[in-house]
């Protein structure tokens, strides 16, 4: 059974509404809302609260429910 | 005997009233800069005027006019004269504080000839991923805080790695950072042979980015590394916000011990 997971864009402040399998991941998610916002090629983390959620890990691992909400952040990689 | 208007004749007066930082420590410290470009430029002018006492500068690019709106220490000049950023920074810093020991190395991070022991912080000015990764590898198989800042556009963001129990920079990659591991943005003076797209960067953020960086090492180098981020600030220059968050170390990151 799918899990809604609310995906906010940190850039745009618009949100898009994931359905998931609990074996897909974080970095699932960042490929998904990447390509459905026409993301330019670049770094992006995903946040739960306070927490950077970890690329590898299952949305089953971390606990997620139906219509939690996360943020899509860029990850500025210039200097 | 109290001379009226003495405290002004010390360089450092304002500083030494902050009552955690050890100015001693600042003037004994050697801290390595990697990168010369508009993050280096700020870093290393805030060091210096902050007293740190010894400060290593690589970079293996030269200068083009295109940095000029947002690196202090480059000229319309040393952009026709190829100026190599190393050393027109490490020069422009010691115009600022002349006692301070400067070392420029121009080349590559990788070809580095110092020992990384040899430095109590390295703060990381960097333009793409891949340096990044061996700046922290480096750092923390060494035992060295790390401070590694970045920029895009009005966006930036600032990670302290405190070895051996924090997470380091490769815990919070994944495999979006994988795919751009190469790919160099905003500062760039060597030659190109394919389209290189740049990416926005201008002097606010860039100084902002900077400034924290300088204060997490100040921190870093007064002892008070309880006070650091913990561990990664992101910084929204538009809508002026930024905000603190926590990551783990991950299972499968080589630059920690099995966990």
């Amino acid at each position: 059974m799918g899990i809604r997971l609310k995906v906010k864009n940190a850039e745009m402040g618009k949100e898009l509404t994931l359905e998931l399998s609990p074996d897909e991941t974080i970095e699932d998610v960042i490929n998904s809302a990447a390509e459905y916002w026409n993301k330019d090629s670049g770094a992006y983390i995903i946040r739960r609260g306070k927490q950077i959620l970890k690329g590898g890990m299952k949305i089953s691992e971390l606990g997620i429910l139906n219509d939690d909400v996360v943020e899509l952040i860029p990850d500025p990689e210039g200097g | 005997m109290l001379r009226p208007g003495s405290y002004d004749d010390d360089r450092f007066d304002r500083s030494k009233r902050i009552p955690w930082l050890d100015m001693e420590a600042l003037s004994d410290s050697r801290v390595l800069v990697v990168g010369a470009g508009a993050l280096g430029n700020e870093v290393v002018k805030n060091l210096a005027l902050s007293g740190v006492g010894d400060i290593t500068i690589v970079d293996m690019d030269h200068v083009v006019l295109s940095n000029l709106n947002r690196c202090l220490f480059f000229r319309g000049h040393d952009a026709q004269q190829k100026g190599m950023k190393a050393q027109l920074v490490a020069d422009g810093a010691k115009d600022l504080f002349p006692e301070c020991r400067l070392t420029p190395w121009v080349g590559r991070v990788e070809d580095m000839p110092f020992p990384w022991p040899g430095f109590q912080v390295v703060l990381g000015c960097l333009d793409n991923v891949m340096a990044r990764l061996h700046v922290n590898a480096h750092s923390y198989h060494h035992a060295v805080p790390y401070v590694d800042g970045g920029t895009d556009g009005f966006r930036g963001k600032v990670q302290v790695v405190l070895p051996p129990d924090g997470p380091c920079l490769q815990c919070g990659m994944n495999s979006s950072h994988q795919r751009i591991l190469e790919k160099r943005f905003s500062c760039t003076g060597s030659d190109v042979s394919f389209f290189m797209p740049k990416m926005a960067a201008e002097i606010t953020t860039t100084s902002v980015i900077a400034a924290i960086q300088v204060r997490e090492a100040l921190k870093i180098l007064s002892q008070r590394p309880d006070m650091c981020i913990r561990n990664v600030l992101f910084y929204d220059g538009e809508r002026g916000e930024s905000m603190v968050l926590e990551m783990e170390k991950s299972e499968g990151c080589q630059n920690h011990p099995i966990m």
